[in-house]
């Protein structure tokens, strides 16, 4: 990904927009008892077209503004999130992504990843929670939903940074031969 | 200039993952400082614009999502009702029978019951589908002592007779049945008459064969006669004063014309669920 002041300003209104759309929206539904979470998959889906360390910086940045918008204990959600993109922008560098499932299987895969780890990281606090077969139901359910939510969340990072990707590019200039020439 | 780059992007991994660390060992255990007092001052009003924005469609989602919690709470509730039910039904049919059996008790406490006779309590397990024979079965029979002709009482007063008995069970006939006839007297009074049932009417009887000289009034009580004719050596059916009704018309001109009244047994035949069967006495 080629960044330019252009495109860090498009990933700071598509952070912006996944923060304030996860703790206006996602976090205050409940479909089968449980609140979707679209960050671990938006952290996704910037780490498979950024590469790991947009994927860190990315994951990071959410996990930070979460954090400071919920008055959490700061880095907690930080260092998931940054552990999340990395694994994807590593899964981007040494895989080739080659098929359309890959995106919401690595959404749904990851999204497990990070609310699992959220959990170790809580327990490691102090957080003296029993862990519950409700816990893991709701890390298996919304995993489910990222899935899903992975879809359509990966389609509008990738229009969103179009012209920040170099395969795209490269797409763009197979099919549109005489725009070389213009 | 690859191994300059990974070099590099290790460093900013390590530099991130520190950070988080640091962060989280400096403000955990602590209230809101000052980086979150100002990214929330900033991004206050976009969120509470993003969630106006956005109640209606969280509105929706959440009434899909209770629409078909309800459900599944509607299905669930509805099972729950019918275990209720059921146990309140059984509770009901408990208290039921608990009060015929008290009743049965007080008819032998009573003295009701004349010496000589020895009760068996027994359980109705089946009833007759028409209208035409008044009979009921039980579940004692032969091998409880039960034999033919033992007249049935239950605690309002008689029921009937055994008309016949297998080994385990027996059929009582029915004072109500057309076929059955009670030698009956009338108290106050010494009136006498044969008190009969009717062809589907368990709730009435008839009075017949009454003594015109003696007048009988409305709500005068029935009781079985319990004769004995020392000549033929033959005794009643039914021992004497066991309640078997009221009488509930009584016109002079009925009683003068057809010799006859009509009662209504003290027993309910539609409600029977315990009966007791006196067994031993004497016979005709």
């Amino acid at each position: 990904m080629i960044i330019t002041p252009r495109i860090l300003l498009r990933l700071v209104v598509i952070v912006l927009a996944g923060v304030l759309l996860q703790l206006s929206f996602f976090s205050r539904v409940e479909l089968l008892q449980t609140s979707p979470d679209i960050l671990p998959a938006l952290v996704v889906a910037l780490g498979l077209l950024g590469g790991s360390m947009a994927g860190a910086a990315t994951g990071f940045s959410v996990g930070l503004l979460v954090d400071c918008l919920l008055v959490a204990p700061l880095g907690a959600t930080s260092l998931v999130l940054l552990c999340t993109g990395y694994l994807a922008g590593i899964y981007r560098e040494r895989f080739d992504v080659t098929s359309s499932l890959v995106p919401p299987l690595l959404c749904m895969a990851l999204t497990m990843f990070a609310t699992t780890s959220f959990a170790a990281v809580q327990l490691m606090l102090g957080v003296d929670a029993p862990v519950s077969v409700l816990v893991v139901r709701d890390m298996i359910v919304k995993s489910a939903y990222a899935f899903f939510l992975g879809v359509p969340i990966y389609a509008g990072v990738r229009w969103a940074l179009r012209p920040a990707l170099i395969e795209d590019r490269a797409v763009r200039r197979r099919t549109h031969p005489r725009m070389l020439g213009a | 200039m690859y191994r300059k780059q990974v070099r590099r992007r290790r460093a900013v991994l390590a530099l991130l993952v520190i950070s988080s660390f640091a962060l989280l060992t400096a403000t955990y255990g602590q209230s809101s400082g000052g980086l979150q007092r100002g990214v929330s001052a900033v991004f206050g009003p976009l969120q509470e614009g993003a969630d106006r924005a956005l109640k209606p469609a969280r509105d929706l989602v959440n009434w899909v999502d209770e629409t078909f919690e309800a459900r599944g709470e509607n299905d669930r509730l509805r099972g729950e009702l019918a275990e209720v039910r059921e146990e309140a039904v059984a509770g009901e049919v408990a208290l039921q029978e608990n009060e015929q059996l008290r009743e049965i008790l007080a008819l032998r406490r009573s003295g009701a019951i004349p010496s000589g006779y020895e009760p068996i309590t027994a359980r109705v397990i089946g009833r007759s589908p028409t209208v035409w024979y008044s009979t009921v079965q039980v579940d004692k029979g032969s091998s409880s002592g039960i034999e033919v002709d033992d007249p049935v009482v239950s605690g309002d007063g008689l029921v009937g007779r055994v008309s016949s008995v297998t080994a385990g069970t027996a059929k009582v006939t029915l004072i109500t049945d057309p076929e059955s006839a009670v030698s009956a007297k009338v108290v106050p009074g010494s009136a006498q008459g044969v008190a009969k049932g009717q062809v589907g009417d368990p709730e009435e009887l008839v009075l017949d064969f009454i003594d015109t000289a003696r007048r009988i009034s409305r709500g005068d009580t029935i009781v079985t006669a319990g004769w004995r004719s020392e000549d033929l050596d033959l005794d009643s059916l039914f021992p004497p004063n066991l309640p078997i009704g009221e009488v509930t018309e009584a016109p002079i001109a009925a009683q003068e014309a057809s010799r006859q009244v009509r009662l209504r047994p003290f027993v309910d035949m539609r409600d029977l669920d315990f009966l007791d069967i006196l067994t031993g006495g004497s016979r005709g």
